[in-house]
């Protein structure tokens, strides 16, 4: 997609915090939204003559993403040092890894409306997050709480792959997606657990890439769009004015919808990298890589190839279902227990599934079983009961435990299929209902429709609506 | 070898004096001279297998302070958090 | 002859046998410092009444038999860069003059649980970056053989301490020969171990990849007790090895006949004293006597040594220092005109002049542009030496050389002199940018008075070896003598 005549390309570095149970380099727990400075201890402080101890799950789960994103192990590495001054680094560094990092060189397929996109992915290294600086007005000052220093983060950065921010988009979400699915983060943006920079230059196509701009701060994939589509504006417009755009890096402003430069490139950090000697070599067996590569799960990218192909869904559907970890796996297991028509199921899903889950009930919340979901379905399919009266049961079988059989006979929700009691029912309407009928044979077919409804009207909703239909149009010979 | 001691101390966040500039810059150069003498050595860093280190398993440490404690050598608390000048950013 | 005059093995024994109780021990030891350490400054912090406490403590494990460890009840000075809970732990900065650890570093939980009495925390170079322990932001400590000279450093407190008997023993953290140097400047045993061998958690780290905690005592036998004490894995130090431990104490023997010990050319040439080289060699023709193999060797890369040191060292240690920022803990500078304000002036006024040159070499030689020319040539260099030493190796137990390239200098000599002051460590950086065990023993004295050491350098994680040498040097020739104060 071309803006103006000029490409845009875009680069993204998304770090997103692993969900470990400690945290990268000493045993306080990893978790969020706890009183301040109450999750820290002499070792995530920083306290004088404290060492770290590198988590071995942030290593495994570091490993599973590069090869969920196809990368290759560095199974020997090392972890570097990063040096900065700021109040949430205690150390006033942070470990980090630098010229060696843990996974590099691989990709990612990302599944676009008009086919499929391949995003370099040049590496995934592993780090410790910072803590976090409150401000308040009311105060002189910045507190800082601590809690958050040393949860573990991997930072996955991609090659300038992507054009546009639809691409972007599509490229954050394929990693969040994979993130869910092999366990490894939360993925909670609203808690910051996963978080980007994003790179953008813009050239005209068959020339070399223009300068780019680094952009920081953006906090939701959202924010990504927007960032990316403001700074691709700004730059054409610089551009376009005669002038040169200058390397630097940015602050993206969600709230005005804007970027402000931070620090051109001669102001750049002088960050002072150098290999972190209170630690030793990483050094994952062979096996380890491995196995760990075995018993990747099925990926949310394979999943949706398959949701089409094995069952008919489309693409746009299988992702829906796909996206939401809960879902797909519902939707498998309803499939394993017997589901015969799975367009029908994911129509369930992503319709009246969706619909308490939007509100924050789990499926699990409810007395909902793949079982019974498969079995409703069948009915439905079958034409043992209507869709309405399939509702009807779902509402019933999700707040109580019961036999779906039972309900559909104290509710006499049973449809009716009996040819002679669907001809007595026929005749009977269409008897009082001339007109429409000559209404219908005088090319009016709406007239059909209305003459169908006054036959499930009179059998109370439970005649078949096909072969009904099947009876009036053979009656009045249309 | 000319060092900018004062690109240096900003990097290093530590201010240094007009009149302590120019010591600095001899104890410097003379360091620098000597460890310029260094030999050209034409091999590559590389990290060492033989090297390797345990990891810690993911287990909970207990908390051990409470963090009136943690927080007692700050110069300065508010609300149990440190308290710093007003950060830009 | 008093209590403070024994050696930490006979003590044991003789708490061991309830001919004295660790009370009355750690009473004298006590009072020796009340006698000396105003002339001697060997102390930044003593607490009796903890102390008392403690030997109360180690007498009531030994009558109950519950003791087990040989160092109970025996009174131990601690350098005041590791850590002690509830103590303050000041470096001997400025920046950390009121700063109380919450936390004890590994080494002080295993003298605790051995039973040990903590006398109080010893000074030192400011972040133990110094070679006489004038840099201390607190006071100069004196040579107990002569108070006009450094004690050497950075751990000068701990070897006066153990000199003139204001400590049975002490602990010392070596970086590039501050365990050596000192000791051999101030006439007693003074051991760093094989990097990785002790546990660094709760040493304030100056280069991390460099230092390590090690053991003043009077003789190899006391220093054995005590490395025995401290020595083994831990679990918070990942560089700490994870591998079995001998005791050196029960394994020490003074058997070194057929021993192959190589003498670099090197350590014998220029900038150091003839005088020191000739007592080294006396010494060597005294182990050559006891059926040790004297081997000429080479180190060819020694000369450089000095150079990668500092790079290395330094580098880590402006990355290691750079958390002293007033954020957390430590000192802070008043009335600050905002965050960057704060970090300079806290920095500036919380650090001595020498802290702030390493800081800023160390900063220098990694920032962009220069880390390939500094820090990458040095870690190559590094890595040649280590190449060397284990080449040396192959045909050698240990190698001797001088500790230090003279004896004691005078305090304020060399203070303004970086280079000057460097030159000191010669001898003893090779054995840390190596990973090396080394040892200091006295060795002779000048005509002046003032104890010369020799190092004995051994294999990884043979300590043993070096030890043992140094035992059979001792009981041959002598070895420390108690200044006259």
């Amino acid at each position: 997609m071309l803006i103006k005549g000029y490409e845009v390309v875009v680069g993204l570095e998304v770090h997103a915090e692993l969900n470990t149970k400690t945290k990268i380099y000493c045993g306080c727990r990893n978790s969020f939204g706890l009183e301040v400075n109450t999750q820290v201890c002499p070792i995530c402080l920083g306290m004088p003559g404290t060492l770290p101890t590198l988590n071995e799950k942030v290593v495994e789960y570091a490993i599973k993403m590069g090869h969920a994103l196809n990368c290759k192990i560095n199974r020997i590495c090392k972890q570097d040092r990063k040096n900065y001054f700021y109040p949430d680094l205690p150390k006033s560094y942070q470990i980090s890894q630098a010229d060696i990092p843990l996974c590099e060189n691989g990709y990612l397929d990302v599944i676009m409306e008009d086919g499929v996109k391949r995003v370099g992915v040049e590496r995934i290294h592993i780090e410790e997050d910072a803590g976090k600086l409150l401000h308040s007005d009311k105060f002189d000052g910045s507190l800082v709480d601590f809690n958050r220093c040393g949860v573990p983060l991997i930072e996955i950065v991609s090659k300038p792959d992507m054009r546009g921010s639809a691409e972007a988009k599509a490229y954050l979400e394929t990693v969040r997606s994979i993130l869910k699915y092999i366990d490894i983060s939360d993925c909670k943006m609203q808690e910051g657990s996963i978080r980007c920079d994003v790179n953008v230059s813009v050239h005209k196509p068959g020339e070399p890439f223009g300068t780019r701009c680094e952009m920081k701060n953006v906090n939701s994939f959202s924010a990504a769009v927007r960032g990316i589509d403001y700074e691709a504006n700004r730059q054409i417009e610089v551009l376009e004015a005669g002038g040169t755009v200058t390397q630097e890096t940015r602050r993206w402003d969600d709230q005005k919808g804007i970027s402000v430069s931070m620090r051109s490139k001669e102001d750049a950090q002088d960050y002072r990298y150098f290999p972190e000697p209170d630690l030793l070599t990483i050094v994952v067996p062979e096996e380890k890589v491995k196995m760990l590569k075995e018993t990747l799960p099925e990926l949310p990218n394979a999943k949706i190839m398959r949701y089409s192909k094995s069952y008919g869904l489309s693409r746009y559907d299988a992702s829906m279902i796909v996206d939401v970890v809960e879902k797909s796996a519902f939707f498998e297991s309803a499939i394993e227990a017997g589901c015969k028509a799975p367009k029908l199921l994911a129509n369930w899903v992503l319709g009246e599934i969706s619909k308490f889950m939007n509100e924050g009930t789990a499926i699990t919340d409810t007395k909902l079983t793949p079982e019974k979901m498969a079995e409703l379905v069948n009915l439905i399919s079958d034409g043992k009961i209507s869709t309405a009266a399939g509702k009807t049961v779902f509402d019933i079988i999700v707040n109580e435990d019961r036999d779906i059989a039972e309900i559909i006979e104290e509710k006499g929700l049973a449809q009716v299929s009996d040819e002679s009691a669907l001809e007595a029912i026929a005749d009977e309407v269409l008897a009082a209902n001339e007109k429409s009928v000559s209404d219908y044979l005088s090319g009016k077919t709406n007239a059909l429709g209305y003459l169908v409804g006054q036959c499930m009207k009179a059998s109370k909703g439970k005649a078949n609506p096909g072969a009904m239909k099947e009876i009036i149009l053979r009656k009045i010979g249309g | 070898m000319e060092i900018d001691i004062r690109h240096i101390a900003k990097l290093s966040r530590l201010k240094i004096s007009d009149d302590e500039l120019s010591g600095y810059e001899k104890e410097m150069g003379d360091i620098i001279a000597m460890v310029e003498a260094m030999p050209e050595i034409s091999d590559e860093l590389t990290v060492d297998p033989d090297n390797a280190m345990n990891l810690r398993q993911d287990e909970i440490t207990p908390q051990k302070f409470s963090r009136d404690e943690i927080l007692k050598n700050a110069p300065k608390t508010v609300a149990g958090c440190v308290v710093v000048p007003k950060t830009v950013d | 002859m008093k209590l403070y005059e024994y050696s930490a093995h006979e003590l044991s024994e003789m708490l061991r046998e309830k001919k004295i109780s660790s009370v009355e021990l750690t009473k004298d030891i006590l009072s020796r410092i009340d006698e000396v350490d105003g002339r001697v400054n060997a102390y930044l912090n003593v607490d009796p009444e903890s102390s008392l406490k403690m030997a109360e403590n180690a007498d009531k494990l030994i009558s109950s038999g519950e003791a087990v460890s040989r160092l109970a009840g025996i009174p131990i000075g601690i350098k005041d860069n590791i850590s002690t809970k509830g103590v303050p732990t000041t470096c001997a900065s400025k920046m950390l003059e009121n700063y109380v650890p919450v936390f004890n570093a590994t080494v002080v939980d295993k003298l605790s649980q051995a039973g040990g009495v903590i006398l109080g925390k010893l000074n030192m170079d400011e972040f133990a970056m110094g070679s006489s322990t004038e840099t201390s932001y607190f006071k100069t400590t004196k040579n107990p053989f002569d108070l006009s000279c450094v004690p050497g450093g950075s751990s000068g407190g701990s070897a006066a301490a153990v000199s003139c008997g204001e400590a049975v023993i002490a602990l010392g953290s070596d970086t590039g020969g501050s365990i050596r140097q000192p000791a051999s400047l101030c006439g007693v045993v003074g051991l760093k171990p094989t990097y990785g061998r002790v546990s660094r958690y709760g040493l304030v780290a100056f280069a991390s990849s460099l230092d390590q905690i090690g053991s003043f005592g009077r003789n190899a036998k006391d220093v054995a007790l005590l490395q025995d004490e401290i020595s083994g894995h831990d679990p918070m130090d990942a560089t700490c090895a994870d591998r079995k431990y001998n005791s050196l104490y029960d394994n020490l023997s003074s058997d070194i006949s057929g021993l192959r010990i190589g003498i670099p050319k090197e350590y014998f040439g220029k900038g150091i004293k003839p005088e020191v080289a000739e007592s080294v060699m006396n010494a060597v023709n005294g182990l050559e006597k006891l059926g040790a193999k004297i081997v000429p060797i080479s180190l060819p890369s020694t000369d450089y040594a000095l150079s990668a040191y500092y790079i290395i060292a330094c580098a880590e240690a402006s990355s290691n220092l750079a958390r002293f920022d007033g954020v957390k803990y430590g000192y802070r500078a008043k009335d600050c005109d905002g965050l960057v304000d704060m970090y300079e002036r806290t920095r500036s006024e919380g650090f001595g002049r020498e802290v702030k040159r390493r800081i800023m070499l160390g900063t220098f030689v990694l920032s962009s542009g220069y880390f390939d020319a500094y820090y990458k040539k040095a870690k190559l260099l590094q890595k040649r030496i280590q190449q060397e030493f284990t080449d040396a190796f192959k045909s050698v137990y240990a190698i001797i050389t001088p500790t230090s390239p003279s004896e004691a200098f005078k305090i304020g000599d060399r203070i303004s002199d970086p280079l000057a002051m460097y030159a000191a460590d010669i001898c003893t950086v090779t054995v840390n940018i190596a990973g090396l065990p080394g040892l200091s023993v006295p060795c002779g004295y000048s005509d002046s008075g003032l104890p010369y050491g020799m190092q004995i350098i051994g294999r990884k994680f043979d300590e043993q070896t070096i030890l043992n040498i140094g035992y059979a040097h001792e009981l041959d020739m002598g070895g420390y003598k108690r200044p006259v104060l």
